[in-house]
């Protein structure tokens, strides 16, 4: 790789970096500003909605399937289904997730088989 | 796994390994694609696995290899990654109230991508203060490890892998949509949180389905938060 590649993909690195961690120092400088408030409260309302809102977005864009057929959206909704199904039953994390990827490749692998 | 709450501190970063398990059925597939992609764009496996190890941005890896390969302009490459990542800005505020003042979290906020911050913003509050900084070492560690490894994986042998288990890359990354939905579903408390955490899904949905998937993700959650505070439910829920 050229020197000039090497330089962009450090320029990439570093800019990442800090598009992560300069609003952590933001908040953090905040948070002991407002020294006694509880931490929660001391948070812009905009941004303490925006955190729940961007996992609901991420849920939203793998909702997705890669086959946009009905074989994959059917897989993606039985997954849905048995992830639900599970995790009301256990409200834990590891077990809807191995029941969620159970039915959604079991749908694939049948709707596979010739 | 969740109510298997960690006893001590020195056990807190295998409690974030495990926890943070379900991501690599995500991860894995994702960076193998990213090492094979890298090396027909001509680099070599080792440039392919620096540049996961160091940017660690999942789709903007992809966006960047692409212009560079394309013939692009390196600064507008750069930019575009960059830009790519800025939704990234507002996941380190949000676990700000949970992170003590150890200066590790400065190092490992290079971990702090989409997925970590979902498992991390839910599970954060729940921890004892002494065992965040673990588990979230252990989590966020896994998860970069698994990407970096998945690179060099699928830019040695993505080829054969692709080509010998064809199905396995397509049911594993469903491990990722399953894991957010137990991350979102325990925040449908009242009908108002609810909604705007549908919209926020539904337009996402949206986004991607038209090929917008990256700049949706802030849309979409800028939709449901506008839904959440110009919705109102009478009577409201006592815990909102």
């Amino acid at each position: 790789m050229s020197n000039d590649l090497w330089l962009a993909l450090l320029a990439t690195a570093l800019g990442t970096l800090l598009i992560r961690l300069l609003p952590l120092l933001w908040m953090q400088r905040r948070l002991r500003r407002l020294d006694g408030a509880d931490g929660i409260e001391a948070m812009p309302r905009w941004l303490s909605l925006l955190g729940p809102m961007m996992v609901a977005a991420v849920l939203g864009v793998s909702l997705v399937p890669d086959r946009l057929d009905a074989i994959g959206w059917l897989a993606t909704g039985i997954g849905v289904l048995a992830t639900l199904v599970v995790w009301y039953r256990r409200r834990s994390l590891g077990w809807p997730v191995v029941a969620g990827v159970t039915a959604f490749g079991l749908v694939e692998v049948l709707a596979a088989l010739p | 796994m969740i109510d298997q709450a960690t006893s001590a501190p020195s056990r807190a970063w295998l409690s974030g390994v495990r926890e943070a398990f379900p991501l690599l059925g995500g991860y894995v597939p994702v960076a193998i694609s990213f090492g094979l992609i890298a090396v027909q764009a001509g680099l070599t496996a080792w440039e392919a696995t620096l540049i996961s190890t160091l940017i660690y941005a999942g789709a903007s890896q992809f966006l960047l290899i692409g212009m560079i390969a394309g013939g692009a302009p390196l600064w507008l490459a750069v930019a575009m990654t960059l830009l790519l990542n800025v939704r990234h800005a507002v996941y380190g505020p949000n676990l700000a109230p949970w992170l003590d003042r150890s200066r590790w979290w400065l190092v490992l906020m290079h971990g702090l991508t989409d997925q970590v911050f979902a498992l991390a913003h839910h599970r954060l509050p729940q921890l004892p203060e002494a065992q965040r900084l673990g588990w979230f070492t252990g989590a966020a560690l896994l998860a970069w490890t698994s990407w970096i490894l998945g690179t060099l994986l699928g830019a040695l042998a993505g080829d054969w892998l692709m080509a010998r288990w064809p199905l396995l890359g397509e049911i594993l990354p469903f491990a990722l949509p399953a894991l957010f939905l137990v991350l979102v579903a325990p925040r449908c408390t009242s009908k108002r949180w609810s909604l705007a955490l549908m919209i926020s899904i539904g337009v996402a949905m949206l986004c991607s389905l038209v090929g917008y998937t990256n700049i949706g993700i802030p849309i979409a959650a800028a939709c449901g938060a506008l839904c959440f505070t110009l919705v109102r439910f009478t009577p409201e829920a006592p815990h909102e």
